[in-house]
């Protein structure tokens, strides 16, 4: 009971900017809209300019509810990965779910020039590219998953997996040989990542699969816990090893799958947030970390867009860059300011 | 006595010694003009006519007349090129007889030309014009051209496919032995084209694509005329494509009313649209158009937010080149924000990307650069219909 007061604190701090975040996030942009018009646009009543309505309504609002779930689902989904393979440099992405992605995209885009067909229909359809992206990171690890029945070590899953992404990224290179130049284009697009893009109903959908995501992680955290501890252990400790990893792994996927589809793959965020809440919250019990890991991905992806967003200027950047060259830097400094690593 | 004796004999030994000398240098000099004579000769030579080709708008190449040989010189093949390329364009009879310095040159051209490969189909129509497509004998990406009679003869497999994209099959050149490639660099590494370089092929840089205004891209046209020997047919080409612009440009100029104009698509996050420096922004502003970036400036296309242009272009009329996509569909499933343009929900969108030839190449990347009149009429007939009534469009088709 005196751990849950000691940090009840911080979270209320913690959720408090994360909602300071979000109106931030929404109220910045490259057209410049007075704090009055964005509170009423949000509330629906009529505005000085039709067009900010639409703009905050339609185009600010799902992008920040994106950058939210981006943002906790790849944190956290980091953060499943680092505890099941005890390996600090573990993230969402290495059982080759951004890679299986890819390959799913890359068949879609690119080959719809070599496959014809359903494939050119598939792509031209609004949710082409988002299911090829989930078939393509959940057939990789299908595979992999096939093969950690039959394998007992942990860590040689770890080795599959990137042995399945190096392969789905060579089978890649051969599909952008033969790719036309506007494919190729319209591929590498995708693979800049984005937050920007969605439409409503497909938020709600993007949200429906998360929440799914999000609850299997939190029925997994006493397993979490035990696994800290070492497989032999958590074993002795009456854990089923292969049921918990199998629904990690399924926590995993679904998270990082989904957030892969529809925004694209994103870099950095899934690695870095684990080992920020870590530093900061000084515990390594996930009753504490998973929802901390929530909170610290979703401000942290609100502060990555806003950047990205150039306030008041006409351009944009993409994503990508921002996340690394914010997130990089703060979890090096918290690093050296505590010298060392909690783990 | 003695002492005097050896004084003179040594002095004469001098000047003995000093005329050897001269006499070695004056051999030397002899043997250095001699030798150099055929070049020398060939320099010296009066320019006939520095502006034979008379060229308007071009700036990226010249042709100079030697009268046994001309000389072309490429200024600018890519953007910021480090040097410019100069190659020699001689007729067999006349290349028998004189003899130039490798080095000196970026390639020795002998015409006749009866064995061509180019790569870009931007060449193409050129080569049609001039009534020289018999000679093109490869081609890389087959599939992109879309002109009718050159696509007969491909199909007719007398034309070589020579690979995709950027990689030309360097086998299958050497086999062809073409006289002349005409290839062209986004910037100055490509690597196959250097090999065919150095296996003897004449290699030479088109660089029609830097040109900055529309009447400068088709220009080029007279560099195809210099190489095929056919420099008045293509002035008189260049002249009536001219002509037909610049009447184009005239009747719209005396209309009132400007339609707004909106151009490009949003990719992911970012809207990708022509700056107002471009060709694009030039045709659009000959047509008598508010395009609603002209007074953007810059290198390439502009990459602007969603929300700078939806404020700015939310009414606009016309919504013109949407990027690559090819239906309003397919417009709105890039991006929902598509839809919530005045433009899309009026289908006044227009693009250029559903006019193809039979194996899918997209006719305006083949044909527009050769001829400007038609795209200015394009945009014409789109943005004031009343104008031009019996003209049908050759590019531009609403999106369905």
């Amino acid at each position: 009971m005196d751990k849950k007061n000691t940090y009840t604190k911080p979270f209320l701090v913690l959720s408090l900017i994360l909602v300071i975040c979000f109106f931030t996030n929404i109220s910045l942009g490259s057209v410049y809209i007075p704090l009055k018009g964005v509170f009423n646009s949000l509330i629906g009543t009529a505005t000085e300019q039709e067009t900010w309505q639409h703009i905050i309504q339609n185009y600010r609002l799902p992008k920040a509810i994106t950058a939210i779930i981006v943002g906790s689902g790849l944190g956290i989904s980091g953060l499943l990965m680092q505890t099941l393979f005890r390996n600090p440099l573990a993230g969402p992405f290495v059982l080759g779910i951004s890679s299986g992605a890819s390959l799913g995209v890359a068949i879609v885009i690119l080959g719809s020039g070599i496959f014809g067909g359903i494939f050119a229909s598939l792509f031209i359809s609004k949710w082409g590219i988002v299911l090829a992206a989930s078939l393509g990171s959940f057939l990789v690890l299908l595979s992999v998953l096939m093969v950690s029945i039959k394998v007992r070590d942990t860590m040689a899953i770890l080795i599959i997996g990137l042995m399945f992404a190096s392969i789905t990224a060579a089978l890649v290179s051969v599909l952008s040989y033969f790719g036309s130049a506007q494919q190729l284009q319209q591929y590498i697009f995708w693979g800049f990542g984005s937050l920007g893009n969605l439409s409503w109903d497909e938020i709600f959908i993007f949200f429906l699969i998360f929440t799914v995501g999000i609850v299997i992680s939190i029925t997994s955290i006493k397993s979490l816990n035990t696994l800290l501890l070492g497989e032999n252990y958590a074993k002795s400790l009456g854990l089923n090893i292969k049921k918990s990893r199998l629904t990690i792994i399924i926590a995993t996927s679904l998270l990082a799958g989904t957030i892969t589809a529809f925004a694209g793959p994103i870099a950095f965020i899934g690695l870095a947030i684990p080992h920020l809440t870590r530093q900061v919250f000084n515990t390594s019990n996930h009753k504490i970390l998973l929802p901390a890991v929530f909170l610290f991905g979703a401000i942290i992806m609100l502060v990555c867009d806003s950047i990205a967003q150039l306030p008041n200027s006409d351009f944009t950047l993409p994503i990508n860059a921002i996340t690394s060259l914010v997130g990089a830097p703060v979890v090096i400094w918290l690093l050296v300011r505590k010298r060392k690593m909690i783990f | 006595m003695n002492d005097y004796l050896k004084t003179l004999n040594n002095l004469t030994f001098e000047r003995i010694k000093n005329l050897k000398l001269r006499l070695a240098f004056l051999y030397l000099v002899l043997i250095f003009f001699t030798s150099c004579k055929n070049e020398v000769s060939n320099q010296s030579e009066e320019v006939i006519d520095k502006n034979f080709a008379h060229i308007k708008y071009a700036k990226g190449f010249s042709i100079k007349d030697y009268k046994t040989y001309k000389f072309l010189e490429i200024k600018n093949p890519w953007p910021k090129a480090e040097k410019s390329y100069r190659y020699v364009l001689i007729d067999k009879e006349n290349a028998i007889k004189s003899t130039f310095s490798k080095n000196e040159f970026d390639g020795i051209i002998i015409k006749p030309i009866k064995k061509i490969v180019v790569t870009s189909t931007t060449h193409i129509p050129a080569l049609e014009l001039l009534n020289t497509e018999e000679t093109l004998v490869g081609f890389p990406g087959t599939d992109y051209v879309s002109s009718k009679k050159t696509r007969h003869r491909i199909e007719n497999d007398l034309i070589r496919e020579l690979g995709k994209n950027d990689g030309i099959n360097t086998e299958v050149l050497l086999e062809l032995n073409p006289n002349l490639v005409v290839g062209f660099g986004i910037d100055g590494n490509n690597r196959s084209l250097e090999i065919i370089k150095k296996s003897g092929i004449p290699v030479i840089f088109n660089g029609d694509w830097v040109e900055s205004s529309p009447l400068a891209k088709a220009e080029w046209i007279k560099f195809f005329g210099v190489l095929f020997n056919k420099e008045k047919e293509a002035d008189s080409i260049f002249n009536t494509i001219e002509k037909n612009y610049l009447e184009a440009k005239q009747l719209a100029q005396n209309i009132k009313n400007k339609p707004t104009v909106l151009s490009g698509a949003m990719h992911n996050d970012v809207w990708y649209l022509p700056n107002g420096s471009s060709t694009e922004a030039q045709f659009l502003k000959d047509a008598n158009v508010s395009y609603l970036w002209q007074d953007s400036k810059g290198i390439g296309s502009l990459q602007l937010n969603f929300e700078s242009v939806f404020v700015k272009a939310k009414d606009a009329d016309i919504w013109l080149s949407p990027s690559n996509y090819n239906s309003l569909e397919s417009l709105k499933n890039g991006n929902s924000q598509h839809a919530m343009f005045k433009a899309f929900q009026n289908k006044n969108v227009y693009s250029f990307n559903n006019t193809n030839g039979e194996s899918g190449g997209v006719l305006y990347y083949e044909l527009g650069m050769t001829r400007p009149d038609l795209v200015l009429q394009d945009i014409i007939k789109v943005c004031h219909p009343e104008l031009l009534k019996n003209y049908s469009t050759h590019f531009f088709k609403p999106l369905k």
